[in-house]
């Protein structure tokens, strides 16, 4: 068949198609599972450095992370609610896919769509950590869209659910070298001890130009931008201002205010 | 041309980054550490090889009208593969490497040994072509790399190098060297470096001065 005639190049075009197709599916298909077993591990690991039961230079083996993990109290909250849902499994939430699903998502009103998600679970995955029978710490699941991705991590608030205990961001895609400073180490200690409300309750959280006097109101609630890194670190200030604002996890905080969550007997003592 | 040649050549005589300045993108983003170069370098070269084989496969059936498209569906194909086997089994260099795994589909030396090479010859020679070229990419990246993560971090393949001032020591890191510019500076020396060695590789100047001398006057 002459190389240059329509059919050649059909043939050519199709067959190419057909087997490169088969190639990527293959990968696609037999790597899935190993993928969401890495990705399961590295929330986990995020999760567990969050909680502060773990020194930070104790490295544990995968499979160790997701037992710890397991150990955790776990619980689904129903966001529109503001209550926690005792009747769902964590296992059966998967927030991301939610989004598409109209019965399990909502969207958000654009004047409170700070973080530019458009869309989010009504259910999402918390994790309460006790210490004796006290509440010392809870972690949230947070996203928001920054530069050129959507950044994924976990903040974790004191007993008093104000005062900032640990942050991290697991998953993000921004400027190698600036945005995805929002992963460095020495960052994310200074979120420690701040806090997100005033003592009116107001959201008072953000990060700003450095040199933060120390003596300032401003300073118990402000965290430095990353330097060369302006639309991500505004990014993530919009994040936590939606995430615990009116359309976030503001009306859950507020009922816990009144009703604090209690310990489950069944759950062994975490300390361990 | 021999076997050797069209291994060993893209290497320091035909590199593609430092004589032909292709593949820059990557090399500028992702040299902040050796691991990040290493890999991306590997990836590359994975995929070159693979591209130049299965295009030279084919070469003898590639209709004119839609030959780079053909080719660019089986480039696509080796990167989307790579990046797959990289999330599996390199999670976190993966996730330092980002979107660039992806954009290797837009890295020029690889359709350009496509279009130069593996059109035209055996498959033997374009697998020893794309493995080449893949190398010759590699070393540049690993050099930039090493430059970049041990006075910018102190530190190389992450083993301490350079104690640090911040942790006791006496270097005080170059934090611009963590940033995709210096790599400009980088490879501009490493071009300049090669060309002073290698003197075939200087261009010819863009434009010359011509100059009319009246009569009489002395040269």
């Amino acid at each position: 068949m002459n190389n240059d005639s329509p059919q050649k190049a059909l043939l050519v075009v199709f067959l190419v198609a057909l087997v490169c197709s088969i190639l990527v599916s293959v990968a696609a298909v037999i790597l899935k599972p190993i993928q969401l077993k890495n990705q399961l591990v590295e929330r986990s690991r995020n999760v567990i450095a969050l909680t502060g039961l773990v020194r930070e230079d104790t490295a544990l083996t995968d499979d160790e992370l997701l037992h710890a993990v397991e150990q955790l109290d776990i619980r689904v909250i129903d966001i529109d609610a503001g209550r926690f849902e005792p009747n769902m499994k964590a296992t059966d939430i998967d927030a991301r896919s939610a989004v598409k699903d109209a019965e399990l998502s909502s969207a958000i009103p654009g004047a409170d769509d700070l973080a530019r998600l458009g869309r989010r679970s009504r259910y999402e995955v918390v994790y309460l950590v006790w210490n004796g029978a006290a509440l010392s710490r809870m972690i949230f699941p947070i996203s928001g869209q920054g530069m050129w991705s959507t950044i994924y991590g976990y903040i974790a608030l004191e007993g008093d659910l104000n005062t900032i205990a640990a942050v991290s961001f697991y998953e993000q895609a921004e400027t190698a070298g600036l945005g995805d400073q929002v992963q460095d180490p020495g960052w994310l200690a200074q979120w420690q001890g701040l806090r997100l409300f005033d003592d009116q309750g107001t959201f008072r959280f953000r990060t700003g130009p450095g040199n933060i006097d120390p003596s300032s109101p401003a300073a118990a609630y402000q965290v430095d931008s990353l330097s060369g890194a302006t639309v991500t670190s505004d990014a993530v200030t919009q994040m936590i201002a939606y995430w615990f604002g009116a359309h976030g996890y503001r009306s859950l905080l507020d009922y816990l205010g009144s009703h604090p969550p209690e310990k489950p007997r069944e759950t062994g003592d975490t300390e361990s | 041309m021999t076997a050797r040649n069209t291994l060993l050549d893209p290497l320091f005589n035909k590199n593609p980054v430092l004589l032909q300045v292709l593949g820059i993108c990557s090399a500028l983003a992702i040299t902040n550490s050796v691991l990040t170069s290493l890999i991306m370098g590997l990836s590359l070269t994975a995929v070159l090889a693979f591209s130049n084989v299965c295009i030279s496969l084919i070469r003898k059936h590639l209709p004119n009208s839609v030959r780079i498209i053909v080719q660019m569906t089986i480039i696509t194909t080796g990167v989307i593969v790579v990046d797959e086997l990289l999330q599996a089994f390199a999670p976190n260099v993966a996730r330092a490497l980002s979107v660039f795994v992806s954009l290797i589909v837009t890295n020029c030396i690889i359709l350009g040994r496509a279009e130069a090479f593996a059109v035209k010859h055996s498959v033997r020679m374009s697998l020893l072509d794309g493995i080449g070229n893949g190398l010759g990419y590699s070393l540049v990246l690993l050099i930039v790399g090493t430059v970049r993560e041990l006075f910018g971090a102190g530190t190389w393949l992450g083993i301490a190098v350079l104690p640090l001032a911040r942790d006791g020591g006496w270097y005080i890191p170059n934090q611009l060297l963590l940033l995709p510019p210096s790599a400009f500076f980088i490879i501009g020396l490493l071009i300049w470096l090669l060309r002073s060695w290698k003197t075939a590789q200087v261009e010819e100047p863009d434009y010359r001065e011509i100059r009319f001398y009246k009569a009489g006057e002395r040269l």
